[in-house]
């Protein structure tokens, strides 16, 4: 009986855990360069949209995205607000009427890690916290 | 010609000024896209175009290098293929700037550069962008879209903010010289008595553009004055003249607001237009109009393909004598489907009441029709 209602404990509690996990998904990582260490939502929304290319600890920064993945979509839903045919449309209006550059895409968050990590300014989202020389790993609320 | 040139050279010349680095450091990115569309009218004939039997003469192709050598300056050059009926069929420069980005404060962008008035304009030919397969024909009419475009010229740009519970305001001061090609959209009436404009309409041009990005996220309102003077030669069947226009103020306002899969917007301009014609031994002609312009759309994203929208367009001349030249009021109901991020199609369906915009008499030797339904179907691809 005992085996039985640990099962069911496990059972209830696993999907918690995972929604956690996946509401939890998103770490942004910035490169050493970087100033400061705490952002809005409103801060990181502005940057990955291209309304603003600096934050507001001063610092000039360049946003990275993934190519596609379950990350990149909870990054677009939690923190941009928009489909990633959306995200992708926006961007290419600020290209096209040339007022900026399309944000450098990587197919992996090795990849993203890597790149953040080797370019100033470099800001980006990855799944899980990462130790990485370079980087670091910006609050946002 | 001797613009384009030295539009098309500036960037050149900025990229000159850099120390010489990698094309990686230089941050260059060739993006594309191509669109192929189709239109049908049931009466009709639609710009230049043999739309009421149907027509597949709707052709365009765009290519544009961006470099970036470093965070604050970037250069760009844009060309495009645009066919539209006996529109174009040419490669056109869209732009080619120096932009220098001092802080979020204060920018500037020079050489020929698009205008940033109105909700769209800067949008206006970014055919991967919009839901539409035809923006709002009273604000954004395609036959005049590359005299709207762009200028010669520079736009200082930058924003302020207010404070978290007021927002952020963001800037656009912009002047230079416009051209109004000689197969312009707007010149259309006067094409029609036979007169053309060989040289077209050049002139200089000025602006101021505010948008309100306001606390309540996704809401934008902005307005815009925009103000111009152009003239040119015409050439009658009997005299060569000159065609004056005086300065004119051109109000936008507008408002957007986009929330998950929700994307609501408007706007209203007036274009008041006085333009005096002259010919040797012949009194001074006026000509003039008073084109009050709306539009309302609505989309809404129905599947993670599938995006949907309608608006409403309105434009009524109050210089024109009651008739169906004198107005234009335009239903339309659009769909996208993307395939994937570099392919889709659009289908949108125009109910047209009135013939101000986008209909000539001389495409239409059998007069023309009051009512008119528009079918355009579209492709289009983009890297």
């Amino acid at each position: 009986m005992k085996k039985l209602l640990l099962l069911l404990l496990l059972a209830t509690c696993i999907p918690i855990f995972c929604m956690r996990a996946s509401a939890q998904g998103v770490v942004f990582i910035a490169n050493s360069s970087v100033k400061g260490s705490e952002y809005s939502k409103a801060d990181v929304r502005d940057v990955f949209t291209g309304a603003s290319s600096t934050l507001k600890s001063g610092s000039q920064v360049t946003p990275v995205v993934l190519k596609q993945g379950v990350v990149h979509e909870d990054f677009l839903t939690r923190f941009v607000g928009k489909s990633d045919s959306a995200f992708r449309a926006n961007w290419r209006s600020i290209v096209f009427s040339g007022q900026g550059v399309m944000p450098r895409t990587v197919d992996s968050e090795s990849a993203m890690v890597e790149y953040v990590a080797h370019t100033a300014g470099a800001v980006g989202y990855i799944g899980k916290p990462t130790l990485h020389e370079g980087i670091k790993t910006l609050a946002v609320r | 010609m001797k613009r384009i040139l030295l539009a098309a050279v500036m960037p050149l010349l900025g990229l000159g000024a850099v120390p010489a680095q990698s094309l990686d450091d230089l941050n260059v990115q060739v993006h594309g896209y191509a669109t192929q569309g189709f239109i049908y009218s049931t009466k009709n004939n639609w710009n230049t175009t043999n739309s009421s039997k149907g027509t597949a003469a709707w052709t365009e192709a765009v290519l544009n290098v961006t470099a970036q050598p470093d965070p604050k300056v970037r250069l760009a050059v844009q060309g495009r293929y645009f066919l539209l009926g006996t529109y174009g069929n040419q490669i056109t420069l869209d732009f080619a700037s120096a932009d220098f980005k001092l802080n979020e404060h204060f920018g500037l962008r020079a050489g020929k550069v698009k205008s940033p008035l109105s909700l769209l304009n800067e949008s206006q030919d970014i055919d991967p962008a919009q839901l539409w397969v035809l923006l709002p024909q009273s604000v954004y009419p395609i036959a005049s879209r590359n005299t709207l475009l762009a200028h010669y010229g520079a736009v200082f740009y930058g924003k302020a903010n207010l404070s978290e519970s007021l927002g952020t305001i963001d800037y656009r001061a912009y002047g230079g010289q416009r051209f109004q090609g000689s197969d312009d959209g707007y010149l259309q009436g006067l094409r029609d008595r036979g007169d053309t404009l060989p040289n077209g309409v050049t002139g200089p041009m000025s602006g101021v553009s505010l948008r309100w990005r306001s606390p309540l996220q996704g809401l934008i309102v902005g307005a815009t004055v925009d103000s111009e003077q152009g003239s040119g030669t015409i050439v009658t069947p009997h005299f060569t003249g000159k065609l004056v226009g005086t300065y004119r103020y051109r109000p936008f306002y507008f408002a957007q607001y986009e929330h998950k899969k929700l994307m609501l917007a408007g706007e209203y301009s007036r274009l008041a237009l006085r333009a005096n014609l002259t010919f040797p031994g012949i009194p001074l002609i006026a000509t003039r109009a008073d084109e009050r312009l709306f539009y309302v759309m609505g989309s809404y994203k129905l599947a993670t393909k599938l995006t949907g929208g309608l608006y409403y367009s309105s434009a009524i001349d109050h210089e024109v004598k009651p008739s169906s030249r004198k107005y234009q009021k335009d239903w339309a109901l659009s769909t996208r489907y993307d395939f994937n991020p570099f392919l889709y199609a659009k289908v949108e369906e125009h109910f047209v009441d009135g013939t101000l915009i986008g209909y000539s008499s001389s495409n239409n030797p059998n007069g023309l029709k009051p009512n008119t339904l528009m079918t355009f179907l579209k492709v289009g691809v983009s890297f």
